[in-house]
């Protein structure tokens, strides 16, 4: 059975379930709730470690390998804070010590960005880690548990890192299967050190100075287990898929066998990748077409991947990176796959085309992979392109132009030659019908609309469908208006994880939203979809009057959930619009979501179970005469002496925690 | 939230570490009543402490381990070629756990992790690092009773030769690095006890050294 689990605590129970014994830490965004959940969980007595709260990354990354020469250690870090790590993890890869990391993979600034990217694991690549990509909390989870059995196994003894991306991945929730405790201990058996510390009968030395004839030498050896690496991982994942039912290997191979166009990269971004992949296999006139994710970025599995493309015949490969290698001529992963192609398959090889986006944040959507698989295909036909990166969504520079006129003249008279000869094709970029129903809700930061939306979103997955929860998370303080967007997909056969960014309903927390300059509620909103807004004093005629919309246009609903939740004596109106919701759009159903929600609504039960039900009943499209109230609800000094901080542990699901503390 | 008091797992035999909350109190080891929490403490004391051993084929043949399927070993070992080593896991004696498996290193002096054995390490001909050849005379060192310079030598090159009366130190010419320091800290200032080059305390010597 899935829970719901955002990317961070996924990769908290992956260390949990590895009965990782030290923990010690430094908070960063976007990896934070890892840590804060293991915390949690040491404080509570339901897992038997140790935590330190370290006083920067740096002691964090020391503290780690320190007590990974006896123990089993994981800490959880991004960006910056993994920067800070690599002056010492080289003592963990130099010293043979397997302890673990978690990375919420983010930019490293300057400008300073909390976004998603990949630069701080490229940063990381020469520390001798083993870099593992995971593109969802399911194979987060999954590849932390790998992580610690790839990195004890006798012929590697190296620290491992599991990278996911920031927010998209970290912060999306989604229904996670958490393996059974018993199985992994059968899989992951007890971590035994080679050479603990302070063993009495073998006293070692750690990290001893040593002259060029040692140092080189034990290099050599260093360079071999994580070789090994390699072929561990591939038995590892294997073992894992016989045990548990989900295999993994060094890379996914998304799409035709024999596809002639490939698109590859690393981690959570591939989720849009699959949706193009699988609906370009269906299109006429489209040679084979197939996702790369490559999930073991190092050590680099370049002989397993060139014979991937050489059995399928590929002619064009474009590299998507989500990060930079500053004055190279490819980033990291072309660079890396392109070398592996040009040393095994030589000029027989396919040819590798470089593209960079996804940088501090950027999404990289549906649409930029049409774009790369039509590059590849221009390619394959044998037409020019460029010797290095191309960009994505970076107006001025684009990928293919149409007029001389379209883009400034120096770059023109650079890549004017290539611009000419590639051209943009109509069976790649053509709209994709979305295959998913997709909410949104607009919100003020403090409402509770993430925790509404988790709840729905978990309530939807007991009913088998697949679901989805990004909340948007930026610079935004409390009050600032955010957006929660929830994903519904009714196909059992293949799970989607990428927005098309059609909403059949957007939601309103707050009916000023519908005055704000800067964010225009029907945008994106599908003919006929439906609107509701929470308000007690306007009236559906009001609402259109104010959005100039027809009825065709959008189906509109009020509730007036401020009131509900007043009367009921809660102080957040989230629990009246997740009934609300349901009133509005039927796809789950009410009542088993109302089971789902009695096990697991957050604290005081009975009060928000009612609000459920009241905001449920009460939400109309109808015009009702309404009691204008004078002023708003009353602003108590509790409500504003309420910090998030002090709730952090009214989580869902907290169901399953009560189980667990017994 | 639950506030009841934890002990941290901890190998240490006097103190324990107490999580209450938010906070980490060390206090001394209660005796009473934790015959068993102590008993289950000196366990898993006994498995973080005691380190693994990597049998080659030869010693596997040579000294059969119980609880080892030694057949199966052996021949396993012998297909993997002479790279295998049988890792065997036994805290007080007993196996719990052993793997074959080959060993990866290329270089094989250096250890995994280049992790020096303490114990192994064998000491190295620094005599070529000295100006001056140090020497304790007999006649002037106290022996057992004092012992300071055996101490402070920073490359362990002092010994203590003998017991009781009539015992005395001795450098070991091979260790020493010529560095004085043994010659600083002698509690007879090294009068009638240190010789430098054949040489007893020398004030000149002495100034020349240190500007006293």
């Amino acid at each position: 059975m899935a829970i719901v689990l955002a990317g961070n605590g996924a990769a908290a129970w992956g260390f949990r379930l590895s009965r990782v014994q030290c923990y010690p830490y430094y908070p960063i965004t976007p990896s934070t709730a890892c840590s804060q959940q293991i915390s949690r969980w040491v404080h509570d007595g339901v897992l038997d470690a140790v935590t330190i709260n370290a006083e920067s990354e740096h002691s964090a990354a020391s503290q780690i390998i320190a007590s990974g020469k006896s123990a089993r250690a994981g800490t959880a870090t991004s960006s910056k804070g993994l920067l800070y790590m690599i002056e010492v993890l080289e003592n963990a890869s130099g010293g043979g010590i397997p302890c673990g990391l978690f990375l919420g993979n983010r930019a490293t600034g300057a400008p300073i960005n909390i976004w998603a990217d990949n630069t701080d694991a490229y940063a990381m690549r020469d520390s001798g880690l083993i870099q593992i990509f995971a593109a969802d909390g399911q194979e987060t989870v999954d590849s932390i548990i790998q992580g610690y059995r790839i990195a004890e196994d006798l012929s590697v003894r190296l620290p491992f890192a599991v990278n996911l991306r920031g927010f998209t991945g970290t912060h999306a929730y989604e229904g996670v299967e958490i393996p059974d405790q018993q199985e992994v201990d059968r899989y992951l058996p007890s971590y035994i050190p080679f050479y603990p510390l302070f063993a009495a009968e073998k006293p070692v030395t750690y990290g001893a100075m040593l002259s060029a004839y040692p140092y080189r030498r034990h290099k050599r050896n260093q360079m071999e287990t994580l070789r090994n690496a390699g072929e561990v991982t591939l038995q590892a994942g294997k073992e894992f898929g016989q045990r548990f039912g989900r295999s993994y290997g060094h890379f996914e191979w998304i799409g035709d066998d024999k596809a002639q166009l490939v698109v590859a990269l690393l981690g959570e971004s591939s989720c849009a990748g699959e949706v193009v992949t699988h609906h370009l296999q269906g299109t006429e006139g489209v040679p084979g077409v197939a996702l790369l994710k490559i999930r073991l970025f190092s050590p680099f599995p370049a002989k397993e991947l060139t014979q991937a493309l050489q059995r399928a015949g590929t002619k064009a490969v474009v590299v998507l990176d989500e990060g930079l290698n500053h004055g190279a001529v490819l980033p990291p992963l072309a660079q890396r796959l392109s070398t592996a192609i040009h040393l095994h398959l030589g000029s027989a090889g396919p040819k590798v085309a470089s593209v960079i986006g996804g940088l501090g944040g950027s999404e990289v959507r549906q649409e930029h992979f049409q774009l790369m698989f039509n590059l590849a295909e221009n390619i394959a036909e044998g037409k020019p392109y460029r010797p290095e990166p191309y960009w994505l969504d970076i107006e001025e520079d684009p990928i293919f132009v149409d007029n001389e006129g379209d883009v400034n003249s120096r770059l023109w008279k650079k890549w004017g030659k290539v611009w000419k000869k590639q051209q943009r094709k109509e069976k790649f970029c053509a709209p994709i019908p979305p295959d998913t129903h997709e909410i949104r809700i607009y919100s003020r930061a403090g409402q509770g609309a993430i925790t509404s939306a988790v709840g729905y979103t978990g309530a939807g997955i007991e009913q088998k469908y697949q679901l989805l929860t990004v909340p948007a998370f930026g610079s935004e303080r409390r009050g600032a208006i955010i957006t929660t967007d929830t994903l519904l997909n009714f196909q059992r056969s293949r799970k989607i994880r990428s927005f098309n960014r059609a909403w059949d309903v957007v939601v309103l927390y707050d009916d000023t939203i519908l005055h704000s300059p800067e964010h225009r509620v029907l945008d994106g909103l599908k003919q006929g979809g439906v609107l509701l807004v929470n308000t007690s004093h306007m009236g559906v005629r009001k609402i259109r009057q104010i959005l100039d919309a027809s009825e065709e246009r959008v189906k509109i609903f009020t509730v007036p959930a401020d009131n509900i939740s007043v009367g009921i004596g809660l102080k957040h109106m989230n629990m009246p619009m997740l009934g609300a919701l349901h009133k509005v759009y039927d796809k789950v159903s009410f009542e088993p979501a109302l089971s789902y929600y009695e096990r697991n609504v957050p604290r005081p039960r009975e009060a928000s179970l009612e609000a459920i039900r009241r905001g449920y009943a009460e939400t109309g499209s109808q015009e009702v005469q309404r009691v204008k109230k004078s002023s708003g609800p009353a602003v108590t000094q509790e409500f504003l002496d309420w910090r998030p901080e002090d709730h952090s542990h009214e989580s869902w699901p907290s169901a399953l925690e009560e189980v667990q503390l017994g | 939230m639950k506030s009841t008091e934890r002990a941290l797992p901890s190998s240490n035999l006097r103190k324990e570490f107490i999580v209450n909350g938010d906070l980490v109190n060390i206090r001394d080891r209660v005796e009473v009543g934790a015959a068993n929490a102590s008993e289950e403490a000196g366990n898993s004391r006994q498995t973080f402490l005691s380190p693994p051993e990597f049998l080659t084929i030869e010693e596997v043949a040579r000294t059969p381990l119980n609880g080892v399927d030694t057949a199966r070993a052996l021949s396993d070992m012998a297909d993997r070629g002479p790279q295998a080593r049988l890792f065997v896991y036994r805290p007080e004696g007993k196996v719990v756990r052993y793997e074959v498996f080959e060993d990866p290193r290329v270089c094989l002096d250096v250890n995994r992790g280049a992790v020096i054995e303490n114990l192994k390490e064998k000491p190295k001909d620094v005599s070529g690092w000295r100006t001056h050849d140090f020497f304790i005379d007999v006649k002037g060192c106290l022996g057992d009773e004092c012992g300071r310079c055996a101490i402070v030598c920073p490359e362990n090159a002092i010994h203590l030769m003998g017991k009781g009366k009539g015992s005395f130190h001795e450098i070991d010419p091979l260790a020493c690095k010529g560095c004085f320091i043994c010659w600083v800290e002698c509690v007879r200032t090294a009068a009638d006890c240190i010789l430098v080059d054949g040489k007893t305390f020398d004030p000149g010597m002495r100034a020349k050294h240190f500007g006293e």
